[in-house]
């Protein structure tokens, strides 16, 4: 049973190309990868040195946050500051009818580990470092920072996060709850992913390769994506400008493995099909797709899997791309910065390519749009989709402003 | 929209195994509180060193040593609990097909705190190849679902909330969001946190534990003049969440229907503390309760979040006078006795909105003026209609009203 999509009327970005929509617009179309050699830690030590690292903000966001604001809270704060300002909403959701969902990994986890080292060698820490360092902690910052007095969440389902969150902001808004939400995520670099997945051998000591034949694992990433969401009846009576819609979330578990995903892809086409079906969007109608793209193995192998099963032969000849080749993995936050990727697409009529050294693995029959942007200047209706530690799966149908 | 109620709950902690393990300690005044390792020398001089812990609870019967081994403490209470649960809705032993419509919830203030810190050790202290791989997977805060995800064969959405004390209640909304929209044919809500020394010690220099008293006691004093802070707990509760409709086929009675639901924040909340947004709050509450068509004057019972601490149960306090004026129905506060985190205060609140089990204040208070309100000292045992609620540090915010009885028409949340 399909319900009514909800409108998109800002977005919002930070991540390896810079702080801001256009940094990632303009990086997605060149498609050259922002991972490479970073410093926010010493990587001296770990197997690989490798990741998105964001830049560092211009000048006046610095300071956005206080001077206890974490990195993934400046992160988030910058994103929803330019998602409200794209929506037109100035610099507060006060006395609105307004929610906030966010998704989320490791929040302040690079702050805690400061602390930690610091208390572990003796050293005094102040304990106020702490404060936001749940994975809550962005999207509390956000909220106060716009004044928010609605429903306030942070998903914490791994790196399905943010699209099991803007799957809860578009029910919150149907239900009548909220009228406008903004959705997404943010989470930095830090040394605990950072060593967990090379201890997992799943971090490739190249800048990660979706869907090559040499692929050997993700790259890490960080930074933050937002969007505006709003009922289309409460787009309509202010006169905003509509960016695209969100028309249908969908979500489910392999329960297969801790780590690896369903290798038959059964998992993740449950949550696709849950997402097509409550986007009342047909498998056909899909343009092209934002896959979770991470450069592992297994992952791609099961989304190849999802593809043959959701669309069937058209599934060889399907547009497919991974922003995680080009900023890397955001982790909590990678659902929201990739469906800010999905719509630029949309709006820009093009689907960004998915870079990556190597030889196309043709015995996963993707479609995968390299080298250069492809021009698909009637797409109306485009798919993301995520999975996670744990088996949780989560999709999204995203349309053009002018599909509905 | 369907109608979700509640038809099964489970719960492990320092009180035990098991609701009615819960519901009898919770009559007794609350377990008792045990010395904290603090041999790592986390801890202020001074402060805070007990808390309620499960680490003697015996959970081999719910949760195999061979299963066991692969988890963190928190998968581990979440997995036993669930397990109760699933038993106390009529659902054990169903086949892992039954569940391929099942979604699971955790709510979680801190997520795996232990993992977390083991990690860091061995990270800072042997190098970051010296990183586990099994620790590192149990790491997330959703691992605790995954577990039981696994365990069951759940296939439904799996996802983890952290909004630290409100945790429990908005992974119980969300809960009632994928049965009520269809996502889900039934929930798992899993409220879980565990109580290491490390996080005891960063609680204490937040200052958001009772401090030592004079005879060396540490006692939470939920609205009280006295009170100097929470009582720190670990456990785990969960609800199966249901259609009525599954439930009366099974030939059996939910133990409450969700009412109504609310969310909210406070805006003026700084990140470690509670903020004095209580109009904002009783707005979100009061709007809440409107959708669900749920009007304050027929609640009969409030399960309140307060913990004890200073400007958490003030602004408790403020929002509960906002909402009933000088008509405030009895209040209970489970925290006193049960502690802050992991699970108990979920599952009291239901075992006390289902008319299983209510315990009033364990010992009298002192009014505060700032507050206003008193708990219970004899609570209503049968209430029509409860408000739960818990307002967290850092803003969140979240009620539910349970009712007993069958719901009304186009009634859900």
């Amino acid at each position: 049973m399909s319900g009514a999509a909800v409108a998109v009327t800002g977005l919002g970005a930070v991540c390896g190309f810079g702080w801001g929509l256009e940094p990632l617009r303009h990086g997605l179309a060149a498609g050259h990868t922002a991972i490479e050699r970073f410093d926010r830690f010493d990587t001296a030590g770990y197997r690989t040195s490798l990741a998105a690292q964001a830049p560092l903000p211009p000048r006046g966001v610095d300071a956005a946050g206080g001077r206890r604001a974490t990195w993934a809270d400046r992160f988030a704060l910058a994103a929803a500051h330019e998602a409200m300002a794209c929506a037109g909403l100035g610099a507060t959701l006060a006395g609105r009818a307004a929610g906030l969902f966010f998704g989320g990994a490791t929040g302040g986890m690079f702050e805690s580990e400061e602390y930690f080292a610091a208390i572990g060698a003796g050293a005094g820490a102040a304990v106020s470092r702490l404060a936001s360092q749940q994975p809550s902690g962005p999207a509390d910052a956000v909220a106060r920072a716009l004044a928010l007095a609605g429903p306030v969440t942070t998903t914490a389902a791994a790196c399905a996060s943010a699209t099991l969150a803007l799957g809860a902001a578009l029910d919150a808004l149907r239900s009548g709850e909220i009228e406008i939400a903004l959705a997404g995520g943010s989470d930095s670099l830090c040394r605990l992913t950072h060593a967990g997945f090379n201890a997992l051998r799943a971090i490739d000591e190249r800048p990660c390769r979706p869907f090559r034949v040499e692929r050997q694992g993700m790259s890490i990433g960080e930074g933050a994506g937002v969007l505006v969401l709003e009922t289309a009846e409460h787009a309509r009576r202010r006169g905003a400008r509509v960016v695209g819609w969100l028309a249908g979330c969908g979500a489910s578990c392999d329960a297969y493995h801790m780590t690896s995903p369903d290798p038959g892809g059964e998992g993740i086409s449950r949550a696709v099909a849950a997402a097509l079906a409550d986007a009342g969007v047909a498998a056909d109608a899909i343009d092209f797709v934002n896959l979770h793209g991470t450069g592992t193995a297994a992952n791609d192998a099961a989304e190849a899997k999802m593809l043959a099963r959701v669309f069937g032969a058209r599934a060889r000849r399907l547009p497919a791309t991974s922003t995680k080749s080009l900023v890397g993995h955001l982790l909590g936050a990678a659902g929201g910065l990739e469906a800010v990727a999905t719509l630029l697409g949309l709006a820009d009529g093009a689907v960004h390519p998915t870079a990556g050294e190597g030889t196309l693995d043709a015995a996963l029959g993707v479609d995968l749009v390299v080298g250069a942007p492809r021009a698909l200047p009637m797409a109306r209706r485009a798919l993301s989709s995520n999975l996670a530690f744990g088996g949780a799966n989560a999709a999204c149908v995203l349309l053009h402003a002018e599909a509905r | 929209m369907n109608a979700v109620v509640v038809s099964g709950l489970g719960a492990v902690g320092p009180f035990g195994v098991g609701a009615e393990a819960l519901a009898a300690s919770w009559r007794a005044g609350g377990p008792s509180a045990c010395e904290v390792d603090r041999a790592a020398g986390y801890h202020r001089p001074g402060g805070a060193r007990r808390a309620l812990l499960a680490a003697e609870v015996d959970l081999a019967a719910l949760v195999p040593p061979a299963q066991s081994r692969r988890m963190s403490p928190p998968a581990r209470l979440a997995v036993a609990a669930a397990r109760l649960a699933l038993a106390d809705a009529g659902l054990a032993g169903l086949e892992r097909e039954a569940h391929a419509a099942t979604g699971l919830v955790v709510g979680t203030a801190f997520g795996p705190a232990w993992v977390t810190e083991q990690l860091l050790s061995q990270i800072f202290a042997q190098g970051p190849e010296a990183a586990s791989p099994a620790l590192f997977i149990e790491s997330v805060a959703s691992a605790a679902a995954s577990q039981v995800a696994l365990g069951i064969g759940a296939r439904g959405p799996s996802l983890a909330l952290t909004g630290r004390e409100a945790s429990d209640l908005l992974a119980l909304v969300d809960g009632a969001r994928l049965v009520a929209t269809g996502a889900a044919r039934r929930a798992l809500v899993i409220v879980v946190d565990e109580m290491s020394p490390l996080l005891h010690a960063v609680l204490d220099r937040f200052r958001a534990l009772a401090r030592p008293e004079a005879d060396g006691r540490e006692v939470a004093r939920p609205f009280d003049l006295r009170r100097s802070g929470a009582l720190a707990s670990e456990g785990a509760a969960v609800l199966v969440l249901e259609r009525p409709e599954d439930v009366a086929e099974r030939g059996r009675r939910p133990l409450v229907r969700l009412a109504a639901a609310a969310r909210g924040f406070d805006a003026t909340a700084p990140a470690w503390d509670w903020g004095a947004g209580e109009g904002a709050l009783a707005a979100a509450l009061a709007g809440g309760l409107r959708r669900g068509g749920v009007e304050p004057e027929a609640i009969e019972l409030v399960v309140s979040g307060a913990a004890g601490t200073r400007r958490g149960d003030r602004l408790e306090a403020g929002v509960l006078r906002r909402l009933f004026g000088e008509r405030l129905p009895p209040i209970v506060a489970p925290k006193g006795s049960l502690g802050a985190w992991g699970g108990a205060f979920v599952a009291a609140a239901t075992l006390a909105a289902s008319g299983r089990a209510i315990a009033g204040a364990a010992e009298g208070d002192v009014e505060d003026p700032a507050c206003g309100v008193r708990t219970a000292a004899l609570p209503p045992p049968a209430p029509a209609l409860t408000l739960v609620s818990s307002l967290a540090s850092g803003g969140a915010a979240a009620w539910v009203a349970l009712a007993v009885g069958q719901p009304g028409p186009g009634s859900s949340v």
